[in-house]
């Protein structure tokens, strides 16, 4: 009987105090609400851009050009008469997805490596490690820009580059918490009941792992914005008339002196706050979820 | 110590020929023929195989990467297909520029991180703090570019008199005075890129060494606070902030791709930027080998100096 009633009686518990932990959680950590409702802020934007979107971002009106912020364009019009606020709002479609991809990339090849190299040691450990030290031997975004220059300037390329460099970090992390987990008992169980070695590594290495990722995957897709944003800006990213912030702000450079000031003041404000939005709610995270930070504060 | 130099400098081979097969591939995965942009308008058949042919292009790769490596390591880095100049040669041209903006914004970076750094872990919760997590915070996020654009706007166009050009350079021997006036906003601008990070370095370290036992023996021993700071305090907590210049180095070597670009900065950053759109592939490639080489001979020092300033470093940990 007992067999019947004990699930029943405990599942609705279980979920009331699941709610709870959450609810303490983000009472405990307020960080993350303003990281997260600012995140979740820019993915709206990007996934509702065409709806939100005043004007067509790329729709040329020789009449409109270089109008100052005003009631009908809240950022102005660059030379060719188009509303930046349109095309930083459409912008956002490209930086975001560039950043989240960049990161899957990055985070797919770093992880597959590190789990690799941490669990099997021996000569993957060595070769796996040397490529990561020769990647992390460019500095970051110089790597990002020779790769998109020999590949081409197009935004699948700015993704390409900018998730091989992200790399070495999701490979070093993963490989010294595979380090650290394999020595320990239930490791060392799995492994005695017969467990192959895929599955310790999928079933009972990478649940210590993902902690860890869920941070830095979130601290990188900011970096991933800023690269974007750096490529773009050297005419490396996405080509005009796509709209795009870094290009946008590059473009914008040849009316500085005639003082024009809202065209590039747009996409600067915009790349400042994703970029922001990001490495705040990464930093929340990391001290929410690294019990040593939380035991310190 | 000497055992564990040897072991960094033998670790660091297999790396340095990764780094340069990256390099040589990077320019190899190019859909664009180097024979085609080599030649510029000509396109008579023979005369292509006969640059192929002298450029070593018509050798299987891994023989082409042998030869490449050989020239590289006479200091042969090619030629431009643009200007045709030795790409070595051209690198040099511009080495002082960049190097003048890097240690500019190197003084700049590490000055301000000190200063305010200090300030704000001594007084912790003050008004200086604030404003200095605050810099570190938004200082991550800020593009530096966009900062490069708005203090041009600023002080070049807007304010009255016009403090500072837009850009250009001017070497120091010509006019030490407009040198540093050109200097200051690319320097400015450079020094944001990683200011916000030597300042929470500094920081930390700082409240880290507050922490300690021997702190606390300093003042029950009844030194004045600022002996117990600058005395005992500081001396352990900037023995960290020596890694600050070797994350600059990272730092400066990037932001320079970009800051020389906005001001017109005739730097090496300049030079790989300017060579892109024309697919000059061994002038990036050359540029690329640099800074991947300066990168990583600074790293290397910095860990050295890091492990002689702090003998509580075990090599043999350090190096595992």
């Amino acid at each position: 009987m007992s067999g019947t009633t004990l699930p029943v009686v405990l599942r609705a518990p279980v979920a009331a105090g699941r709610l709870e932990t959450a609810r303490h959680f983000l009472r405990r950590n307020p960080r993350m609400i303003i990281g997260g409702g600012l995140v979740l802020a820019w993915l709206l934007i990007a996934l509702f851009a065409r709806v939100i979107a005043p004007y067509d971002p790329v729709q040329v009106s020789v009449a409109d050009r270089l109008i100052a912020p005003n009631p009908s364009h809240w950022l102005g019009t660059d030379d060719l008469g188009r509303d930046v606020l349109s095309r930083v709002i459409v912008g956002s479609q490209i930086s975001l997805r560039v950043g989240i991809i960049s990161v899957l990339i990055g985070l797919l090849v770093g992880v597959t490596l590190g789990l690799g190299a941490g669990y099997l040691g021996g000569t993957v450990d060595l070769l796996a490690m040397r490529l990561v030290d020769a990647l992390l031997a460019f500095p970051a975004l110089v790597l990002a820009i020779a790769i998109t220059a020999s590949l081409g300037p197009k935004i699948e390329n700015a993704m390409i580059a900018i998730g091989i460099v992200a790399i070495p970090a999701y490979a070093r992390l993963t490989r010294g918490q595979v380090l650290a987990v394999r020595a320990r008992e239930f490791i060392v169980a799995a492994r005695t009941i017969g467990a192959s070695p895929l599955r310790i590594v999928v079933r009972h290495i990478f649940p210590n792992v993902v902690n860890a990722l869920i941070v830095q995957a979130t601290l990188s897709t900011a970096f991933a914005i800023l690269a974007e944003a750096a490529l773009s800006f050297l005419g490396l990213g996405p080509q005009p008339p796509d709209p795009s912030w870094g290009q946008d702000i590059s473009y914008s450079t040849r009316y500085l002196a005639n003082l024009k000031w809202w065209m590039s003041v747009g996409p600067g404000i915009a790349i400042f706050t994703a970029v922001f939005a990001f490495n705040f709610l990464g930093d929340a995270l990391r001290d929410a979820l690294d019990p040593r930070l939380r035991r310190s504060a | 110590m000497t055992a564990y130099i040897l072991r960094r400098l033998v670790l660091m081979i297999p790396v340095a020929f990764l780094v340069t097969i990256g390099v040589f591939v990077l320019v190899r995965i190019s859909p664009a023929d180097p024979v085609i942009l080599f030649a510029g308008e000509e396109r008579d058949p023979v005369v292509l195989a006969s640059i192929r042919q002298q450029l070593g292009l018509d050798q299987p790769l891994p023989l082409q990467y042998v030869a490449w490596l050989g020239h590289v390591a006479q200091g042969d880095l090619g030629r431009s297909f643009q200007t045709h100049q030795r790409v070595l040669e051209a690198i040099t041209e511009r080495l002082p520029a960049t190097l003048e903006l890097g240690f500019a914004a190197i003084l700049i970076s590490v000055t301000l991180a000190l200063v305010i750094g200090i300030i704000s872990a001594v007084k912790r919760n003050s008004v200086v703090d604030l404003v200095s997590t605050s810099i570190t915070l938004a200082g991550v996020s800020f593009p530096n570019f966009f900062l490069g654009i708005v203090l041009i706007l600023l002080f070049a166009y807007v304010v009255p008199g016009h403090i500072f050009p837009p850009g250009g350079y001017i070497p120091a021997t010509q006019d030490l005075g407009d040198n540093l006036r050109r200097l200051v906003l690319p320097a400015i601008t450079l020094a944001s890129a990683s200011l916000a990070v030597n300042l929470r370095q500094v920081r930390s370290s700082l409240l880290d060494v507050f922490g300690h036992e021997y702190m606390r023996t300093a003042r029950g021993k009844g030194l004045r606070e600022r002996t117990v700071i600058t005395r005992h305090a500081l001396k352990n907590a900037l023995i960290p902030v020596v890694t600050l210049v070797g994350i600059q180095v990272g730092a400066i070597i990037e932001g320079a791709f970009i800051t020389e670009t906005i001001f017109f900065w005739p730097g090496i950053g300049r030079l790989a930027v300017t060579a892109i759109p024309s697919q000059d592939y061994p002038v990036v490639q050359g540029v690329v080998l640099v800074s991947a080489f300066s990168f990583m001979l600074t790293t290397l020092l910095v860990d050295l100096l890091y492990a002689w300033l702090d003998p509580r470093i075990s090599y043999e940990t350090a190096s595992a």
